[in-house]
């Protein structure tokens, strides 16, 4: 059986972040991801589509954060099935629904996700407001757009617009416009080892320190784009200090309209923000931000801070 | 990108209603013509908050394509229009379905009077597939649609 390697620099640098548990966090990277899905209420009603899997003996249970989420048991293969490919039903990890929970779209309001590809938040946020409203989905990669665009056709949203640009121009046309705006950043990945093992073995402290100045530009552009009392989400699915609190303390000093707000999400697992990090002191109100382990519930691990615009 | 004008609207709805019966299709949905004879619908609301936006690439969702003086629907084009289709549409039963959505071929039932058809498996509509004289339908599933062959 093969088995994980670790480049050393990530080790140490693990190591170093406080309340991990690096046994637990190979354990957790060694396991496979967990399947689950979302029932697609814009094309059926939940209950219909719950009845279609168990007639066919698949079994699942609901994921306490997520509407609409099912984590299926069983090692049972959704991804050929005739839900699966008429959009009845959408593939997509259980905590990765968490930051589109934190955001709570509704029908009737104006979003934006900045980073959309491949779109299983953007089609998580389509399904929240239910087809009423405005849903902007922007990408920079024309080839990640295609993904987007399939996973688009296949649950059918009618109010999306699908734009190709960077993230960071946004402000130059649509600013102060999104009652609430998705930024699922570009990120080392260190939460989602189990999907690919390469990136424990190529990881690098310059690739982190690149991403970082990005995303913080990104958070940046996007409260720009967001509305005096509207919600912001920066999420992440990695683990580094430096693509997460530290990007959203430069936010906090720099906007003093910008404020962290607590988020609850029932019966998912999580830990604190970290406020102190290599002797630099964050703002204490990054305590409300989540971070959670892979092993906290045997699935993804995640980064979500939820910031509001005053005013 | 350019929404439909009247008169393209109004031949797409009139063969929408010589081949499956609609009426009124895609009402209070903006069509737009996005390449290829490809039709796609969106909100107003979203067609008209695209205009402050640039780069944008697409619009809400694929529904049809014209092909000769035919319409072809997608899975989510028949989808939306649903108990609207009143004729040339025919009922799957769940491995016929799966078939379907492989692009198999699938023997005709009835008589049906058009070129195209509409499957549908219960509440579930799959778009439109080709009446052939060889007495087969055969699905126009997008390949990216299709359940792999195992």
């Amino acid at each position: 059986m093969s088995k994980l390697i670790m480049s050393d620099d990530l080790r140490r640098y693990l190591d170093l972040i406080p309340d991990l548990d690096l046994e637990l966090l190979l354990e957790a990277y060694e396991r496979p991801l967990p399947e689950a899905f979302r029932t697609n209420t814009l094309k059926l009603p939940e209950e219909e589509i719950l009845q279609r899997l168990r007639d066919k003996g698949i079994e699942f249970r609901p994921i306490p954060w997520a509407r609409y989420g099912y984590q299926a048991e069983g090692g049972v293969e959704l991804g050929t099935t005739l839900e699966h490919m008429a959009g009845l039903i959408y593939l997509q990890g259980p905590v990765s629904m968490a930051p589109v929970e934190a955001l709570d779209p509704k029908p009737g309001e104006t979003v934006l996700d900045m980073c959309a590809a491949p779109g299983s938040k953007t089609t998580q946020i389509a399904q929240l407001m239910k087809g009423e409203g405005v849903l902007v989905a922007n990408d920079i990669s024309y080839e990640r757009v295609k993904a987007l665009s399939s996973n688009i056709q296949k649950i059918g949203v009618l109010n999306v617009v699908v734009t190709v640009m960077d993230g960071r121009r946004l402000p130059r046309y649509v600013k102060e416009t999104f009652d609430k705006v998705l930024i699922d950043a570009p990120c080392s990945s260190l939460g989602i080892i189990s999907k690919d093992w390469g990136v424990a073995k190529s990881w690098s402290y310059r690739v982190v320190e690149r991403l970082s100045r990005l995303q913080a530009q990104l958070l940046r552009a996007g409260f720009e784009t967001l509305k005096p009392g509207g919600t912001l989400i920066y999420s992440t699915c990695t683990l580094t200090v430096e693509e997460n609190e530290m990007v959203v303390d430069k936010l906090l000093r720099e906007r003093s309209d910008a404020v962290i707000k607590p988020i609850n999400l029932p019966g998912l697992k999580h830990r604190h923000g970290v406020t102190e990090w290599n002797n630099l002191r964050f703002d204490p109100s990054l305590k409300h931000t989540l971070r959670i382990m892979p092993y906290d519930n045997w699935a993804e691990g995640f980064y979500i801070a939820r910031i509001v615009k005053e005013g | 990108m350019r929404p439909l004008t009247s008169g393209e609207r109004r031949i797409l709805e009139n063969r929408l209603m010589r081949q499956y019966g609609v009426e009124e299709a895609f009402k209070d949905l903006i069509l737009v013509m996005a390449g290829q004879k490809r039709i796609r619908a969106c909100t107003r609301e979203a067609y008209e908050f695209s205009k402050k936006l640039r780069k944008v690439q697409q619009l809400g969702i694929y529904v049809a394509k014209l092909r000769g003086e035919d319409v072809v629907l997608s899975i989510e084009g028949s989808q939306l229009l649903g108990d609207k289709i009143k004729v040339n549409v025919i009922d799957l039963d769940e491995d016929e379905a799966i078939e379907w959505m492989k692009a198999s071929p699938i023997r005709i039932k009835g008589e049906p009077t058009g070129k195209y058809v509409v499957a549908r498996h219960g509440k579930i509509y799959l778009g439109s597939g080709i009446v052939s004289r060889d007495g087969k339908i055969y699905p126009q599933v997008a390949k990216w649609r299709r359940i792999p062959e195992l």
